[in-house]
């Protein structure tokens, strides 16, 4: 096996995991089912990656950013739809679905503590299945354009590098037909980890 | 058909730089990056350059630079395209400037300013006119560069279309 293959086993293999955590937690959380399915992990360009996503995503999305720092500094974003961030506000705050009608202080909050939950349940299996020390940064809250968030998501790492290699998934309440994104972008710096990760499969 | 006289719509991603003629239309949003739109209204021939950081500095001598990511490669790049597929001088060459806004409020430093100074004091050493500017704030921009018209169709998020 290549090491690009073994790194993407890595990465897939905390993605499962991660993902595992991250539906019980949301489930729990709304009082719902929460599926999260990993849509691929990939290693893109930049430039073709920013362009498909200005290409085919054109709505309007809230996003929560959060950087997980620790031994294996990663990225994390997760975003939904501005309408569907209003649904999910109600779930959480236990209303009827469709009491909230503007993004407001509530709606961001709850966008906020979803990211909060999500990052946290993934530092969680960092640290419980690989003994790796990590925590989630406070989470920033943005409304804007899907690829405008995307992008500003992905600068950092795209001012090191060319090529990015990044996790996505897509998470699903079915029975609010609510579909929202969530990313994984490993840092320079957790080259290491991961190869320590790659070592012990 | 001609596929020369066919719209086509070309996407640019960040750190890329698109050239084309009328009737294409050049298309890109941005967040903290620069929209550089180049103009040859004789012509009808233009180009977008969307970047990402002021200057290349020590990486300039890279072997494989990606010279769309910097201001300073980046115009340079975007020119020598315009000459070389479509014989366009500097002196033919107007300009108009997007982007540069400030997305994530926690970040202390403002890199789409930086962007938008140095953009405009390369433009201002090469002689190019800025024809028309909406740079700052703090929301997503979505540009139309009508290749027919040089109009750029801009969109702040939450705004109204703009046409500069």
């Amino acid at each position: 096996m290549t090491e690009k293959k073994k790194i993407d086993r890595a990465l897939k293999l905390i993605a499962g995991l991660s993902i595992d955590k991250s539906s019980q937690v949301l489930s729990k959380m709304i009082k719902m089912g929460a599926s999260i399915e990993m849509r691929d992990v990939y290693m893109a360009d930049i430039s073709q990656l920013t362009a498909n996503r200005t290409a085919e995503d054109e709505k309007e999305v809230v996003g929560a950013f959060i950087d997980l720092v620790g031994d294996a500094p990663f990225k994390f974003l997760f975003y939904v739809s501005a309408d569907d961030s209003l649904v999910l506000t109600d779930l959480i705050l236990r209303r009827e679905v469709g009491t909230s009608k503007e993004f407001d202080l509530y709606s961001q909050s709850a966008v906020q503590e979803i990211g909060n939950i999500l990052a946290s349940a993934i530092t969680n299996v960092f640290a419980t299945d690989f003994q790796i020390s990590m925590r989630p940064s406070p989470p920033v809250v943005v409304n804007d354009y899907a690829s405008t968030i995307f992008q500003e998501y992905i600068m950092s790492a795209a001012l090191e590098r060319d090529e990015i290699l990044i996790i996505e998934t897509v998470f699903c309440v079915v029975q609010q037909d609510i579909s929202c994104r969530m990313f994984i972008l490993p840092m320079q710096e957790s080259e290491k980890i991961l190869n320590y990760i790659v070592s012990t499969m | 058909m001609d596929t020369k006289e066919e719209k086509k719509e070309i996407v640019v991603g960040m750190a890329d730089i698109k050239v084309g003629e009328a009737p294409s239309v050049l298309l890109t949003n941005l967040g903290s990056c620069i929209g550089l739109c180049l103009y040859d209204p004789q012509r009808k021939i233009g180009g977008l350059l969307h970047l990402m950081m002021p200057s290349a500095g020590a990486a300039v001598n890279k072997s494989e630079l990606k010279k769309a990511k910097y201001a300073d490669t980046g115009i340079q790049e975007l020119l020598q395209q315009l000459k070389n597929i479509y014989g366009v001088r500097v002196s033919d060459c107007s300009a108009k400037i997007f982007g540069g806004a400030k997305i994530l409020q926690g970040n202390i430093h403002n890199i789409g300013m930086d962007n938008d100074a140095a953009v405009r004091a390369i433009l201002k050493d090469l002689g190019i006119r800025v024809g028309a500017c909406k740079t700052g704030g703090e929301k997503g921009y979505k540009l139309k560069f009508n290749l027919e018209t040089g109009a750029v169709a801009c969109q702040i998020f939450g705004e109204q279309i703009q046409e500069f």
